[in-house]
């Protein structure tokens, strides 16, 4: 079957290019694309005028829960979930029960991923750096990257002990993996619930300090500097973290890291009187991060955009904050809340906006996503965005199993209409109308 | 239509007024033996999750005076230690039919989280480090009584204030009400930012105690001790304690407050906590009059003000001092 994109914005920044064209799939590969391009013989010709197509978005941080967390998300509601949001490529994190440590778990979560009744997205998985989490005994990580890992993290219990995290980063340079580290000195953080700052002094709860995260990222940074590992820093959320993350950068140190829409676009401030939906970790901050996190993304010190999409049910949440876990969903909401709070602001370009949300990540996990360029992914990864459409986000609307959005009820500008991975994973109502009519 | 008291930050002057006023006449009544009983008598749920005596029998005792109707609730017998969450027991005191929620809980919010699920006011009775409403408002009575006014007054408060919800509504009680403020304490037992905290810091007593009217002291908690926030008792009572030769520093007749319980010669020392200028007794008779105020108050009808975020306005009052000392 051969199906036309017409006439719209094509961004693919995998090459750099940003035009208004038509792009063509046919038996699940884009062929070709371009001012003018061979419509004949389509059967599915749609009018993107306005619209932008885009490499399948890349989410680099989603928690697919299963198993052990099914009550929270499953690998078929969650995939669904990230084709909604446009994503063709998620990294699914290990902390699960039991967590990611084992290669048949991997194993697991591929067939669970290629099932037919899942969304239809590839799942790339993340395995445990150390077993079980513990954050002291390191995993057989040559044998979980045969079976298919793309990075390895302690996620959510980040190795406290320096010589531990310098025998994994040793072993990861050695196979070629690697990690993802969130970054917390959880001697500074035990038993906080947001940032420590003027709030938490006001609310009477325990704070996080910044130097919690600076710290180890910090840390990590350093022996990154030293033994050549490949670094991911997961979700920044101060200012003195990127700082950092810069001055590791300038020093030559093989170091990226991701920013959580959250992060760009609320402050502590949001969390009012305990409402538990805002609470995550590294914690919302000031207003002066938020600045310079922006900074951050505008230089290019932040690679790219990662949801952090963290269901829980709501039993779970709806209890006192200091008791509630922390986290958010994100993958249907990515798209709006980014376009919304930094394209539409004039932070990033359209192009760098994909580029953010789609081929850096993919670089740096090195997956064959975030291209439109034709064979260079499995199968065509395309999403369609309409940039201008003013829409509410709904979280009860949503696939995912998690209803905790931070986002919900928010006005948004950006939408994703249509995702395609091989087949049309997801498409939006708003987009049928695009079908021209009398083609085929 | 009813109201909640979760905190003193949400409170305006003229609520604390309000209140106040209420106190004072039941305090009277009481006091002269006249009938208070208004004919209602509404079912009070006093839930605690947290150990206390004092507020309890105080809150007791509130609505025995006022003829409301107690049903006690203890942590360890309730369904709680079954496993059921907050949310779900707060529903079934609802479905039960209790008309007004007293709550204590370990959790910094969880009033306010109870007021979501309940139908009827919520009262809080100190909810983790954040408020103690209650407590601020006998102490409050307790000052009006003995200085006749809190208008201009200075009040330090002296101890461990960042883990104090006592120290919280106290100060958005007396600020409001136009007092000055003093957060006094070593630098691990306050917080490192109170820019949304009325009140001055001082980290010296002598300078914090300077010029003072009311002096409360907080209780010092030895789990303190155990996290290294403070080195040991002994430094604390050298630096911190109140007692004759620190309270030189302050006004004369200076009162001084207490929470309770006492650590006697740690935060205060006998001459101060029996002296003539201890106010500690009267607070703990004042607590029942506040909370027959707060329990009385919180079954009447909001009066009709004009819209605005009182909760906002409240925090902005809130300004960002601090001393060096």
């Amino acid at each position: 079957m051969k199906t036309v994109l017409k006439n719209g914005r094509i961004l693919d920044p995998s090459q750099d290019i940003d035009l208004i064209g038509s792009l063509v799939i046919e038996h699940d590969q884009v062929v070709e694309y371009g001012k003018k391009v061979d419509e004949r013989g389509a059967v599915e010709v749609y009018d993107c005028t306005n619209l932008w197509i885009t490499p399948g978005l890349v989410d680099p941080h989603v928690h697919l829960r299963e198993p052990g967390e099914e009550h929270r998300e499953t690998i078929v509601s969650g995939t669904q979930s990230a084709a909604a949001g446009g994503f063709t490529t998620i990294c699914c994190m290990p902390n699960t029960n039991p967590a990611l440590d084992t290669p048949s778990l991997i194993d697991f979560i591929m067939d669970k991923a290629a099932s037919p009744e899942a969304g239809g997205v590839f799942v790339a998985p993340v395995g445990a750096l150390t077993v079980g989490n513990d954050g002291t005994r390191l995993t057989d990580l040559a044998a979980l990257k045969k079976a298919g890992i793309v990075a390895a993290s302690d996620e959510e219990h980040p190795i406290q002990d320096s010589a531990v995290m310098t025998r994994a980063m040793e072993t990861c340079l050695q196979f070629d993996i690697p990690i993802m580290a969130h970054c917390d000195d959880t001697s500074l953080s035990a038993g906080a619930s947001m940032n420590e700052g003027a709030y938490s002094a006001m609310l009477g709860l325990k704070g996080m300090p910044r130097s919690a995260e600076e710290i180890m990222v910090m840390r990590n940074c350093l022996l990154s500097l030293h033994t050549g590992c490949q670094l991911h820093i997961m979700r920044v959320s101060t200012w003195g973290a990127v700082e950092m993350i810069r001055q590791a950068k300038y020093l030559g140190a093989p170091v990226t890291c991701e920013i959580c829409p959250h992060h760009f676009s609320l402050t502590e401030e949001a969390i009012g009187e305990f409402n538990p939906l805002f609470k995550t970790t590294p914690p919302l901050r000031t207003s002066l991060d938020v600045d310079m996190l922006i900074e951050g993304l505008r230089d290019g010190t932040i690679d790219c955009i990662a949801s952090d999409h963290s269901p829980y049910a709501n039993y779970e949440v709806q209890v006192p904050f200091e008791e509630a876990p922390f986290g958010m969903v994100g993958l249907e909401s990515v798209v709006g809340v980014t376009l919304t709070n930094l394209t539409h602001k004039g932070v990033l370009s359209p192009l760098e906006t994909i580029r953010k949300l789609s081929s850096a990540p993919a670089q740096i996990l090195r997956l064959e996503a975030g291209s439109l360029k034709p064979g260079e992914t499995p199968v065509a990864q395309v999403c369609v965005i309409d940039p201008e459409v003013t829409w509410q986000f709904d979280v009860t609307k949503t696939f995912s199993k998690g209803k905790n959005s931070p986002f919900q009820g928010m006005p948004l500008k950006g939408k994703v209409v249509l995702t395609i991975c091989g087949n049309e994973i997801y498409r939006d109502a708003r987009f049928d109308a695009r079908r021209l009519a009398g083609v085929g | 239509m009813s109201r909640h008291l979760l905190g003193i930050r949400h409170l305006d002057r003229e609520d604390i007024e309000e209140l106040l006023g209420l106190s004072k006449d039941f305090k009277k009544k009481v006091l002269e033996g006249r009938p208070i009983a208004n004919g209602k008598a509404p079912v009070v749920g006093l839930l605690f999750f947290e150990g206390s005596t004092r507020t309890r029998v105080s809150f007791e005792q509130a609505a025995t005076y006022l003829g409301y109707r107690v049903s006690n609730f203890a942590s360890g017998a309730s369904s709680m230690s079954k496993g059921e969450t907050l949310k779900d027991t707060i529903l079934t005191l609802r479905y039960e039919r209790l008309e007004a929620l007293v709550m204590r809980h370990r959790s910094s919010g969880s009033a306010s989280f109870a007021a979501r699920y309940f139908g009827g006011p919520v009262l809080n009775a100190g909810d983790g480090q954040h408020e103690h409403p209650t407590q601020a408002l006998g102490d409050a009575l307790t000052i009006l009584e003995r200085k006749g006014s809190l208008e201009g007054l200075t009040v330090a408060i002296v101890g461990d204030v960042a883990h104090s919800r006592v120290a919280r509504s106290n100060a958005w009680l007396l600020s409001k009400m136009g007092a000055d403020v003093r957060f006094v304490g070593p630098r691990t037992l306050i917080p490192g930012n109170v820019s949304m905290l009325p009140g001055t810091v001082y980290y010296d007593l002598a300078a914090g105690v300077d010029g003072a009217d009311v002096v409360i002291c907080l209780r010092l908690q030895r789990e303190r001790m155990e996290d290294g926030q403070l080195s040991s008792v002994n430094e604390y009572r050298r630096l911190y304690q109140i007692n004759r030769h620190t309270l030189r520093y302050a006004n004369p007749g200076c009162l001084v407050m207490h929470p309770g319980p006492l650590n006697r010669g740690v935060e205060v020392d006998d001459m101060a906590a029996d002296g003539d200028a201890s106010a500690i007794s009267q607070q703990i008779e004042n607590g029942i009059f506040v909370r027959m105020a707060a329990l009385y108050w919180a079954f009447q009808d909001p009066p009709a003000k004009p819209a605005k975020a009182s909760a906002k306005a409240a925090v902005q009052t809130g300004k960002a001092r601090r001393k060096k000392s």
